[in-house]
C-alpha cells in the first residue's frame, strides 16, 4: 500500500544568475512499512526533495511541477494550518546534522516534552513519562533527559533526534544523512536501532544518504539521483547486485572494501553538470565511460528487471559493463575528453 | 638538512617515546568549592616509531585521541609528558632556525576542507602562502605550486588558482589542502581524516593521490581514520587506539584478517560494506566510549570488552608483540 507518491516533482530555485532546477521530474512511492533509500552525491537534489516533502523550503525555492501526494492527498501546496496538521504529528524528519536539531540552551528532555504538549497535546506529567519511553526505545538512559545536547557525544545526539522524530508516532519519517558525521561503530549502532524500531513500529522511512553502504544495511527499495534526476530505481537486492545505470555502477566501484585485493579505486571523475544550463539528453554522459551517439539527444527509460529501472540506453548491456567498470582504467580520462 | 648525518636509512625518522597529553578541562562550580582541576589524558603513554616513506593507519573512534597525538606529531600542541624525536632530534625546545627547519618538513592535512582554506584568500594566495613563511626562495615559488598542482591532479591549473574557496567543490578544496602541505616538499605528514567529509565518489579520487604521492616522494606519512577500509588503501601498518592507548600494532593485511585485540574485532566487524547480504549481527562491543575523565582502571577497554575478566580491573596490559611486527595490548591473546 502506497503511503506517499511523488509523481513528476520537480523542484525550482530563482537565483540572481537564473532559474535552477535543483529537482526535475522524480517519481518513486513509498510504500508503508518498508525503507527507502535516496542516494547521490552532493548538489543531486536529494536534500531538496526531501524538504519539499517536509513543506519546508527556503524562500528561494518554488514548486516546478508535479505532486506529492500523502495518503492520496496533494501535500505540496497546504495551508499553513493543514500544513502543522502533517508536520511531526504524520510526517516527521531527522536533520543531517544532529547538532542542529537540537535547542543548545535547553534540556534534551524538555525539548521533546515540548513538542509532545504543543503538538501532540499531551499534558506536561504525560509527556514527561512519554519523553522516558522514547528515550528508552532509542537507547538512552531516562536520566540524561536532564542534560543538555553539549553533553551528548554525537552518537547520542543522533539518538535523541531521532526519539524527537518519533515522540508523536509519525506515518512517515524523514531522514536526511542521519549517521553521516558519525564513527563506524556508533555508525553501526545508530543504525541496528533504526532497524530495530522499524520492525518493532513498522516505521514507512524515507531515508537520504551519499553512502550505498547505509542503504544495504537498512533500505528495502533504492532511488539513485543524479544532477537532479532519477537515474535508477529498484529493490535494494536488484540494484545492488545489478547496477544498470553507469552512474550506479560508477557508485559501488568506488567503495573501499575490506576484503579483496587494494587495488586501485575508481573515482567517476569530473563533476556534475551546471544545472543551470543543464545539457541536453543524459546528464551523465561527460563522466560516463560507455556513452555513445545517443546519449546526447535521448534518455530513454529501460525496464531491466522485475520493478528495476534505469535511464540509460545502454542498460540492457549492464552485465558487460559491470565488467568492463571493474577495471580503473575504464575511468581514467573520461570527464577530461 | 638532518641533524645527525649518522642516521642509517633504517633509523626512524620519527620516534615516539611515551607520550601523553593531558588536557585541563572547564572547572564547574563544585570543583571549585572543593578546589578541583579536573583534567583528562586524551593521549596516555604512547611510543611508537616510523621509517622514512613508511605509511601507518591509526584508527579509534572519536575521542580516542588519535587527532591529538596527531598534531603532537607535527608540534602543533605540545606533549605533557614523553618525547617526540624527528630525525635524531627531539622536537621540543628548538631554535627559531631549527624550528622552521622542522615545520618545512612536517606537514598536516586537515580534516574539512571546507574550513581548512581562509575563505579570504584565492587559491593561489593560499598555495604560496606556506612558502612565503617558509622563507623558500621567490624564483622557486612559482614551479613548487605547479608541481604541487600536478601532483594532486587537478585540471586546468590557472583558473583554479583564482578561485575563492566557495567556487570549488569538496574533492577540489581537498586536493588543494593536501597540495599546500606539499609545496614544501615535506618528508613526513600527517592527514586527519582526509576524506571523511567528501562523498563517497569523489573519496576515491583522494585516496588514489594520497597513496601515489606517498609512495613517489617516498613520504613518511600518519592517515588518521575511524574507517579501516580506507586505511588499507594508504596503509601498510596500522595502529588501533582506544581511550588515549595504542592497543594494537601490526601489519595492515593482518590487522584487518586477524584481528587480535577485541577492539579491533569490532572495528573490523563495524566497517560498512557496498552488500545486501552481509551480517546484521550485533557489533561484539557493548556501549560508547566511556567518559574519559574517569578512564576504568586497568585495561581502559574492559568495561565494552566482551572478554573481560577480574585481571583486566586491576592489570592494565602492555603492548606486546606476539606475531611477526604484530603487537597487542590485552591479557588474553597468546
Amino acid at each position: 500500500m502506497t503511503l506517499l507518491s511523488i509523481e513528476d516533482l520537480s523542484i525550482e530555485y530563482v537565483t540572481p544568475r537564473g532559474v535552477v532546477r535543483a529537482v526535475d521530474g522524480i517519481s518513486f512511492k513509498v510504500p508503508r512499512g518498508k525503507v527507502i533509500g535516496v542516494v547521490g552525491e552532493s548538489g543531486c537534489g536529494k536534500t531538496t526533495a526531501v524538504r519539499a516533502i517536509t513543506g519546508v523550503m527556503p524562500s528561494v525555492a518554488r514548486f516546478g511541477g508535479g505532486a506529492i501526494r500523502f495518503k492520496g492527498e496533494d501535500i505540496s501546496n497546504l495551508s499553513k494550518r493543514r500544513l502543522r496538521e502533517v508536520q511531526w504529528r504524520q510526517i516527521s524528519y531527522v536533520p543531517q546534522s544532529a547538532m542542529n536539531a537540537l535547542d543548545p540552551v535547553w534540556k534534551v528532555g524538555k525539548q521533546i516534552e515540548e513538542v509532545l504538549v504543543k503538538r501532540g497535546g499531551y499534558t506536561w506529567r504525560d509527556a514527561r513519562r512519554r519523553a522516558a519511553e522514547l528515550f528508552d526505545m532509542v537507547g538512552l538512559e531516562s536520566k540524561r533527559l536532564k542534560d543538555y545536547p553539549h553533553q551528548f557525544s554525537g552518537g547520542m545526539r543522533q539518538r535523541a533526534s531521532i526519539a524527537l522524530a518519533l515522540a508523536l508516532d509519525p506515518d512517515l519519517v524523514l531522514a536526511d544523512e542521519p549517521v553521516t558525521a558519525l564513527d563506524v561503530v556508533i555508525q553501526r549502532q545508530v543504525l541496528d536501532t533504526l532497524n530495530r524500531l522499524q520492525e518493532e513500529l513498522q516505521l514507512s522511512v524515507l531515508l537520504v544518504t551519499h553512502d550505498i553502504s547505509v542503504v544495504a544495511y537498512v533500505c528495502d527499495y533504492v532511488v539513485v539521483m543524479y544532477a537532479g534526476q532519477i537515474v535508477e530505481q529498484g529493490p535494494v537486492q536488484e540494484v545492488l547486485n545489478r547496477p544498470s545505470h553507469p552512474y550506479t555502477i560508477g557508485l559501488y566501484n568506488a567503495f573501499p572494501e575490506l576484503s579483496g585485493d587494494a587495488h586501485d579505486l575508481s573515482p567517476i571523475e569530473g563533476s556534475p553538470p551546471d544545472l543551470l544550463n543543464p545539457p541536453e539528453g543524459c546528464r551523465f554522459r561527460a563522466r560516463c565511460p560507455f556513452a555513445i551517439a545517443g546519449c546526447e539527444t535521448v534518455q530513454p527509460v529501460l525496464e531491466v528487471g522485475d520493478n528495476h529501472r534505469a535511464l540509460c540506453h545502454r542498460a540492457p548491456e549492464a552485465e558487460a559493463l559491470r565488467e568492463k567498470a571493474r577495471h580503473t582504467e575504464t575511468w581514467t580520462g573520461v570527464a577530461a575528453q | 638538512m638532518s641533524a645527525l648525518d649518522t642516521n642509517t636509512p633504517d633509523a626512524p625518522l620519527i620516534d615516539v617515546q611515551g607520550v601523553s597529553r593531558r588536557f585541563d578541562l572547564n572547572r564547574s562550580m563544585g570543583d571549585i568549592l572543593k578546589g578541583r582541576y579536573p583534567t583528562v589524558d586524551a593521549v596516555s603513554d604512547v611510543s611508537l616509531s616510523l621509517r622514512r616513506g613508511e605509511a601507518v593507519g591509526i584508527v579509534g573512534e572519536s575521542g580516542c585521541g588519535k587527532s591529538t597525538l596527531g598534531r603532537i606529531l607535527v608540534k602543533l600542541i605540545p606533549p605533557s609528558g614523553g618525547h617526540v624525536v624527528f630525525d635524531g632530534e627531539p622536537i621540543a625546545g628548538m631554535d627559531r632556525k631549527r624550528e622552521l627547519a622542522f615545520r618545512r618538513r612536517a606537514q598536516l592535512v586537515f580534516q574539512n576542507p571546507f574550513d581548512a582554506l581562509n575563505a579570504h584568500f584565492t587559491i593561489r594566495r593560499s598555495l604560496y602562502e606556506p612558502l612565503h613563511n617558509a622563507k623558500i626562495p621567490v624564483e622557486e615559488h612559482e614551479e613548487r605550486v605547479a608541481e604541487a598542482i600536478r601532483m594532486v591532479h587537478l585540471p586546468t591549473a590557472e583558473h583554479i588558482l583564482d578561485s575563492y574557496p566557495h567556487q570549488l567543490s569538496g574533492g577540489q578544496l581537498q586536493r588543494i589542502v593536501l597540495a599546500r602541505a606539499l609545496v614544501l616538499r615535506p618528508e613526513f605528514i600527517v592527514a586527519d581524516e582526509p576524506v571523511s567529509m567528501l562523498d563517497v565518489s569523489v573519496r576515491a579520487g583522494i585516496l588514489n593521490v594520497f597513496r601515489q604521492i606517498q609512495r613517489d616522494m617516498g613520504l613518511a606519512a600518519v592517515f588518521i581514520s575511524h574507517d579501516l577500509a580506507l586505511v588499507r588503501y594508504v596503509c601498510e601498518r596500522t595502529i588501533t587506539m582506544y581511550l588515549g592507548t595504542v592497543v594494537e600494532d601490526g601489519p595492515t593485511s593482518d590487522v584487518i584478517a586477524n584481528p587480535l585485540h577485541p577492539y579491533t574485532r569490532a572495528l573490523v566487524a563495524a566497517v560498512p560494506v557496498p552488500n545486501v547480504d552481509q551480517s546484521h549481527d550485533p557489533l561484539p562491543i557493548k556501549g560508547g566510549i566511556p567518559d574519559a575523565r574517569n578512564p576504568p582502571s586497568g585495561c581502559r577497554f574492559r568495561d565494552r570488552c566482551p572478554l573481560a575478566e577480574a585481571r583486566c580491573a586491576s592489570e592494565r596490559p602492555v603492548l606486546r608483540e606476539v606475531r611477526a611486527a604484530h603487537k597487542v595490548a590485552c591479557h588474553f591473546v597468546d
